[in-house]
């Protein structure tokens, strides 16, 4: 319209348009800045010192896991699961359990699960290894989402060198849980036993990464 | 003079006889001419009518041919020597059952799974062990069975009664008892476990498999809701173990009076030093542990039956752990039509799974 208020509302337009693409040249890029914080973020779930030497550690001992779960044993099966593999994985000895219990009464450990930097060193010592390893089982057991049930599994791990007391990598993973498949056919999803093999194995393969 | 000289050459030669003498253990391959049959231990953790299953058993032992001790002789000899412990013997109760009664083996036998209900379960494992200085396993051997394990078309094989079950389940043990007296065979051999009760995970290093060693079986560590379950899992390493030539399995009475004299109380599993200790005392070359987390038997006809263990074998050489497996199945794995295949009882599943770990411990 050619007036005035036209004229006006045609100005208003055009600067309108301008300031929108102002505000798409700002915001635009930061959207991108965000997305890439973002991805970088999925890297993030697992740490690793550069400056340790891993081909050092020859001799681990795996700690009582901690066990934030409703099932009792969970953290007995999964820490089991957990030596096993990594014994089989051929690259390092694991302490038996036995041993590490009693490095853990010698050492007077009050909080297995839960050790520090002293407390790892006191250990380190005792038990001839380079590193501890501790775990948190953070989920165990069966889920449920209306109808539709499946187990899931979850747990993160840390390695703490015995020199210093140093956390020298840490991962967790998380595997099973409720998908598309069960929801629309129902199946109770993975026997534990499998996602928790699947969710160990997801850890190891993050150590030797 | 010359009867003097006789007389007392004569009397050295006795002398010598049994002077200095010194029992050997048995040879494996030597029958055994009397039995004392021990009171039977309960493993079930349930009510279980011992006395007259013992009576049964013996029956089932005299009919074969076998000579037993009679009863109240060997109810004497365990109240003079303050026998509570019947599941395993030690050198002291070996060398005194042999001088004082002339028994040549003790029969020992545990109940693990009994049950009379509408179908009717029974688990059990015996073991021959010798008398004398140096008490050995001879014979061991077990039976897992429920009524309903062959039911047949239209389920005619199906045995609901209890007695009749008890009967051939008994019947199978004498049966190989004898076979064993009668020198026909030393040992089971290696069974043949399924593909499907083979160990999830394990690890192997360095364990020949040619050589023979002797292996001490800890008790295994009871993290299940079932009682008495690691003394179970013993009693089928014991069995699996015995069946192959590669290992000389320690009588677990041995290893248990061992762990009571050195005051070994496990935390969680055999550490390296008590398996120095047991290496040192017992002169073995292998001590075998592990962890128990599931073993679940199911009552009646309805349910699956689920063993779940660790083992980790420790080698006295470099005292490093040789073997660590991880070992689970529910009965109805790999089964999918009617049942076929189907394993209805935790013991019969345990020692397939325990066998499979010993073909893989030789396997070279």
């Amino acid at each position: 319209m050619i007036d005035n208020d036209g004229k006006a509302i045609i100005k208003c337009s055009v600067a309108s348009i301008v300031h929108n693409m102002r505000m798409v040249h700002i915001v635009l890029p930061l959207l991108l800045v965000l997305l890439s914080l973002t991805a970088c973020g999925t890297h993030g779930e697992t740490f690793r010192d550069d400056k340790m030497d891993f081909g050092a550690i020859q001799t681990v001992a795996v700690m009582p896991f901690v066990n934030l779960t409703r099932e009792s044993t969970a953290a007995d099966r999964v820490r089991d699961v957990f030596i096993n593999r990594l014994l089989a994985t051929g690259a390092l000895y694991v302490l038996p359990v036995g041993e590490v219990a009693r490095g853990v009464t010698r050492g007077e450990v009050t909080m297995p699960g839960v050790p520090s930097p002293e407390d790892i060193v006191k250990l380190g010592g005792i038990l001839k290894a380079q590193a501890v390893i501790t775990g948190t089982v953070r989920e165990y057991g069966e889920i449920r989402s209306g109808s539709a049930m499946a187990n899931v599994i979850s747990l993160s791990a840390q390695m703490v060198e015995t020199e210093s007391g140093r956390v020298v990598w840490s991962a967790s993973s998380t595997k099973g849980g409720i998908t598309t498949t069960d929801r629309l056919f129902g199946g109770g999803g993975q026997p534990m036993n499998k996602i928790t093999e699947k969710a160990v194995d997801e850890l190891i393969t993050k150590l030797f990464k | 003079m010359p009867g003097v000289l006789l007389s007392g050459l004569a009397l050295c030669f006795c002398l010598a006889a049994c002077g200095g003498f010194r029992q050997q253990p048995a040879p494996r391959g030597a029958p055994v001419a009397s039995i004392a049959v021990f009171p039977l231990e309960n493993l079930s953790g349930s009510a279980v009518p011992l006395k007259s299953i013992k009576t049964s058993l013996s029956e089932e032992l005299r009919q074969r041919g076998l000579h037993l001790l009679e009863e109240d002789t060997l109810e004497r000899f365990m109240a003079k020597h303050r026998v509570r412990y019947t599941a395993g013997i030690d050198e002291e109760i070996a060398h005194a059952l042999k001088e004082e009664t002339g028994v040549e083996g003790a029969l020992l036998t545990s109940i693990e799974l009994y049950s009379e209900g509408v179908v009717p379960k029974i688990a059990l494992t015996s073991r021959l062990v010798s008398t004398g200085d140096a008490p050995t396993i001879l014979w061991v051997d077990g039976v897992g069975m429920a009524g309903d394990d062959h039911p047949g078309i239209l389920n005619l094989g199906l045995i609901n009664d209890s007695r009749v079950f008890l009967r051939k389940a008994l019947g199978m043990i004498g049966e190989s008892l004898a076979s064993r007296m009668a020198r026909k065979e030393g040992r089971r051999g290696t069974a043949k476990a399924e593909r499907k009760f083979r160990p999830r995970i394990a690890y192997r290093s360095d364990l020949e498999g040619e050589q023979k060693y002797t292996v001490a079986v800890a008790p295994f560590f009871n993290k299940s809701d079932r009682k008495n379950a690691g003394d179970v899992l013993v009693l089928q390493f014991v069995r699996a173990l015995h069946g192959l030539g590669n290992f000389e399995v320690i009588e677990p009475g041995l290893v248990r009076k061992a762990f009571l004299n050195m005051r070994i109380i496990m935390d969680e599993g055999v550490s390296l030093e008590d398996a120095q200790a047991l290496f040192a005392v017992l002169g073995a070359d292998l001590v075998l542990g592990g962890e128990v987390l599931d073993y679940q038997d199911y009552q009646g006809p309805v349910g699956v039956a689920k063993v779940n263990f660790t083992v980790q074998l420790i080698e006295r050489k470099n005292r490093m752990v040789v073997w660590s497996s991880e070992s689970y199945n529910q009965g109805d794995d790999g089964v999918f039509f009617f049942d076929w295949g189907k394993v209805n009882t935790a013991h019969a599943m345990a020692i397939q799974m325990a066998d499979s770990i010993g073909g893989m411990l030789v396997k070279r």
